[in-house]
Order: structure tokens, then sequence, then C-alpha cells
């Protein structure tokens, strides 16, 4: 047999990378455009959406449901805040550094202690570990500020050699564009790899999974780390767009809403939950002007429906042309 | 059908000159479910390269036998020997890398993914198991010889189908597929060919045979006429107990046999 599918492009190959590169295009053109609320706001979209894309690796791939997933994005946060309130002067590299050391470390000790178990139980246990972290950064008031958190100023623009300079809206846009996307290329060549296909193998069979061969606990363990890190870069990025830090983030109904961005946007596609936060962070801006905080009402009725009219959420149906 | 396979040098199990060192032996194995006693002191020891039959009513613990062999179970008490190393209560991914591979009695297979993925990720734990900066298929070794088993299995060009999507027999020997697929020295079959039409069923009676040159089989089998083709001896349990051991003329022959099994 002489198969050699990964030098051929098939056709929705190439349709895939067309459509990348539109979006990406309409991405790195819409702040010129905009407004600047309007250019902040698909900024934060694109955070919203890599924090999502973070949890994706583990819903909708490896089969396991975090609640947990505010822990990683504080700790990502709050490193962040970490290195640019004591190194001076405030450098950008230094801020993600921190952030990912702080959010890979919690994600050690969630992968370590919550991949013993399964199912519910897992997800139950993410809950309750990022809550610990939550009732610590709370309550821990002279390192981490407490209820009001930290502010911090923002740091340059530094790119290697290049120089450096103050971010404006409009090159914060881009320099967070480009980490999303990198990030998202990375993901999604991890998930491709041989080792992805493990995870989505303990998702489809975890029983037969380990009767070939694979020691289970240990891809999950990587698994967890892998979804954290990138979790801690959104809080990263979050931090460094809005210049503080602040515990609400690390609360669990922050978690709550990425497990609804992906089910709105359509789980193991990676993309859909960038979908998912855009929809959901547009529907809640556009209701709560006209009905403040009673917008959860009409915000839950069309989650439901998406979940019965459309249960592979948004982009689910582009499921297998985004795999390949 | 003929009672012997072709080949003249089969290894047997029942005494005679020089037996070949067993490539598995379990003993005194014994596995409680609380107060239900489903493996009562079972030894045995299939040596290397027999096709071994193993039979008994419904509930007689065959299936349980596997999952000991398998490390589904930790045996309650007991020893399992494979070449000599007691792999009794180890996880089954590591007594799949000691290359014991099964087959279920009731399918169990990674119903989402295409007919080829089940057996490329079976093939891939052995090799590149940790790759995560490649595409996986780039790893032309993995998926050659991953189509290489579809083929031996009887599955060839139904790769880009769904598992789901097979019919029940495909099914069966897509599960036979998988666990070929990782390499193994001793192969249990439980119940391959359960459910199977007749023609199906002859399939992978053949399939068996051929595979049966290079690796040791346990075949758990309700079909008398498939289990009494194929194995070069004959293990009958009862009540978790060993009935009687022999070929398989000695178990058509043997009154006990008949009284608890045989005779409907
Ligand atoms: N996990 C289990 N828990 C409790 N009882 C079990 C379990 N597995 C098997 N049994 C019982 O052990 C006995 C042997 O079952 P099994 O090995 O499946 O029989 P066979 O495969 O020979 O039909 C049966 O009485 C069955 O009900
Ligand atoms: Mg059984």
């Amino acid at each position: 047999m002489t198969t050699a599918p990964a030098a051929r492009r098939t056709p929705s190959a190439v349709g895939y990378r067309i459509g990348l590169t539109v979006v990406l295009a309409l991405l790195a053109l819409a702040p010129l455009v905009l407004p600047p609320f309007w250019q902040r706001f698909v900024t934060e979209i694109l955070i919203w959406g890599l924090l999502a894309m973070s949890s994706d690796i583990l819903i909708g791939y490896t089969g396991m449901v975090s609640f947990g997933h505010s822990a990683f994005f504080g700790l990502g946060m709050y490193g962040a805040a970490a290195a640019l309130l004591t190194v001076k002067p405030p450098d950008l590299w230094l801020a993600g550094l921190y952030g990912l050391v702080g959010a890979g470390v919690v994600a050690a000790f969630v992968a370590y202690f919550a991949t013993r178990l399964r199912d519910i139980y897992f997800a139950i246990s993410t809950l309750v570990f990022s809550q610990i972290f939550y009732v610590i950064i709370f309550t821990w008031t002279e390192v981490t500020g407490g209820e009001n958190g930290l502010t911090f100023s923002q740091p340059r623009l530094s790119l290697l050699g290049l120089g450096s300079d103050r971010f404006t809206p409009v090159t914060l846009h881009w320099f967070v564009l480009a980490v999303v996307t990198l990030s998202y290329l990375l993901i999604r060549r991890i998930l491709q790899s041989p080792f992805g296909k493990v995870l989505e193998s303990i998702r489809e069979n975890e029983a037969r999974t380990r009767a070939i061969g694979y020691h289970i606990e240990r891809y999950k363990i990587v698994a967890v780390m892998l979804s954290g890190l990138c979790a801690g870069l959104a809080g990263v990025l979050y931090a460094i767009q809005n210049k503080f830090a602040a515990p609400d983030f690390v609360f669990f109904t922050v978690s709550g809403e990425v497990v609804i961005f992906n089910v709105m946007g359509g789980m193991g596609t990676l993309v859909g939950p960038f979908a998912g936060a855009a929809f959901f962070l547009l529907l809640r801006e556009g209701l709560s002007r006209f009905l403040t905080e009673y917008y959860l009402i009409p915000l839950g009725m069309i989650f439901v429906a998406i979940v019965i009219f459309l249960p592979q959420g948004l982009l689910g149906f582009l499921r297998r042309r985004l795999n390949q | 059908m003929t009672a012997e396979g072709p080949r003249g040098a089969v290894p047997r199990g029942n005494g005679g000159a020089a037996a070949p060192a067993p490539i598995v032996r379990t003993e005194g194995l014994t596995v409680r479910f609380g107060g239900l006693t489903a493996l009562n002191n079972v030894s045995i020891a299939v040596p290397s390269g027999e096709i071994r039959g193993i039979i008994g009513p419904n509930g007689a613990g065959k299936s349980t036998f596997f999952n000991c062999l398998t490390g589904v179970l930790k045996p309650t008490s007991g020893r399992i020997l494979f070449n000599g190393e007691d792999i009794a209560g180890l996880a089954p991914h590591t007594i799949s890398r000691k290359a014991i591979a099964r087959s279920y009695q009731i399918t169990n297979i990674l119903p989402g993914a295409t007919v080829l993925e089940n057996v490329r990720i079976a093939v891939q734990s052995r090799h590149h198991n940790w790759s995560m900066l490649r595409h996986h298929r780039a790893y032309a070794d993995v998926v050659d010889r991953a189509c290489a088993v579809l083929a031996d299995v009887g599955l060839a060009g139904k790769e880009t189908e769904l598992a789901v999507n097979l019919s029940h027999g495909e099914q069966r020997n897509l599960e036979v597929g998988i666990a070929l697929a990782t390499e193994p020295r001793l192969l249990c079959l439980d119940e391959p060919t359960a459910g199977m039409s007749v023609a199906e069923t002859h399939a992978t009676v053949e399939l068996i045979r051929r595979i049966a040159r290079d690796l040791t089989i346990l075949i758990v089998e309700h079909d008398m006429e498939v289990v009494m083709g194929l194995a070069h001896t004959i293990t009958v349990l009862n009540y978790g107990e060993v009935l009687a051991e022999g070929t398989p003329a000695q178990i058509q022959a043997n009154l006990r046999v008949q009284e608890v099994y045989l005779k409907t």
C-alpha cells in the first residue's frame, strides 16, 4: 500500500486555508474601521475565544468537562500582574512568562489530582480546585489586593531588536490577534498529531484506549496542562489589555461561561468556541442595553434553543472539515 | 471442516514428549464478586503457538478469565505467569505492552472514529505515540501497517467509513483488527463470531487460522463447530472451575462434559 495523504491537498483543505485567511484578514482590518468601543470589543472577543478554545481541548477533544478554567485564566492574569508590578520597567514578555508559569503550576496541580477522577467527578473537582484558588486570591489581601485586585500600567510593545513603543488600541489588537492565531495553529497541530489522536480516542472509548496500551492518566495530565497554559495565556492578554487583575475573573461563573461558549459555538472544532464567545458577548452587550440585568432571561432561552435545535453548536457542522 | 490445523509441529499441552514452556500459565486463579465465585482455583497452561478453546455454559467464568489476563480485573488470589512473569493485577495498558491483546464479547470499538483510525491508533500505541508536532498521517509507517491489518481482517476499502456504520459482522472483525494491530504474542478472542452469519463465521475462522501462524490464541466460542475445528486443545469451565481439558475429540467424548454442557 502506498499512501501519502499528508502530501495531498484535498479540496476541503484548500477551502480551510482560504476560509482561515479571509477571517484573519477581516479580523486584522476590523480595528481600522470600527469605532473605539467596538475596536476594544473585538479584541476582547479574541481573548475570551482563546480561553474558550483552551477549554475545548478538554471538552471537545478529550471528553473531559472542566468547570475550573477561571483558575488558569486568573493565575495567568495575576502572574502577569506580578511581573508588571515588580519588574521595572514593565516588560511584556516577562508578563507572559510569569503568567504562563502561574497558570502552569496551577494546571499541574489540578491535572495531577483531578485526572484521577472521571466524568462528573472530574468536573466537580476542577470546580472545587478553582474555588480554592479564588478564596486564596480573595483573602490574601497583602499580595493579591484581595477584593480590589491589582492595577498596573501597560507594558510597552517590544519586539526583539525592533525597539519598543506604547500600545495603541490598534497595535494591541494586532498583537492579541497574532498571539491568538499562533496559539490556535499550534493547538490545532498538536490535536492532529499522534498525541492528539490519543486524546480523541480517550473521548471515544477510554477503556479500549487503555486496553491497546495507552497510559490514559499521563495523556490526560498533559492535556490539562496544555489547556491550562493556553487559558493562562488568555489571562495574560486580558491583564495587558485592561491593566488590572481582579478576583471576579477567578470566580467559577467565568468557568461556566467558558463551557457555554463551547456549547454555543461547537465543541471539538477549536474555532467554534471563538464563534460562541463572539455570539454570547454580542448578545449580552445588545440585550443588556435594553434589559439591564434581566438580559440573562432571553440569553438563557437562546442558549436552550441552540442546545435543542443546533446540538452541535453554531460551527459544529464544520467539525469534520476543520479537523482533517 | 477438519478438526486439525494444517500444521505438523503443533505443540500440545497434554503431556507426551518435551512440551515447550507455556507462554501463559495460571496458578490457582480465583475471582470472587462478593459471595459469587466466578473463578475458582483455575490452573491452566497454554503452550506457545497453540490455539486453545475455552468453552462452558453462560456464566462459567470465561470472560472473567480474560478480564484477569488483560488486567481489567485483579484476581482475588492466584498467579498469572506470562513468559514466566507474574502479570496478575497489572494495569491493562501495561499488560498490553507485554504483548497480550484481546477482543471483546460485546463490541468495543471507537464508534465515532473511522475504521482506519480505530486500527491506526492501536498501531500507533507502539510507535510515535507521544509525538506532538507532526500530523498523524505524516507517519506513513503507522498508516501503512494499519491498512495492512485492515486488509488482513477483510475490511480493505472501508477505511474512511465511521466504525459505527459498519455491519455487525464487520464490527466484530474490526474488533479483532484492533487487537491484532498492537502486535500481540497472545491473543484472547471472546466469542469473535457471536451474531455472525454463516458466511461471516466461515471467513472469521479462516482469519483466525491465518493469524494463528505467528501467535498463541485463546478463544472463547459458543459455536461448537467453530471451536472444535480451530482449537488444538479445549478447556471446559463450569461454575468457575476447570471441568475437563483435552483435544476436541476427547472433549466430545467426555461424559461429564456431555452431562453439563453438550447435551441440549
Ligand atoms: N464485574 C462483575 N461483578 C459481579 N459479578 C460479575 C462480574 N463479572 C462477571 N460476574 C459474574 O461472574 C460470573 C461469570 O461471568 P462471565 O465470566 O461473564 O461468564 P461467561 O463469560 O463464561 O459467560 C457470572 O455469574 C457473572 O454474573
Ligand atoms: Mg462471556
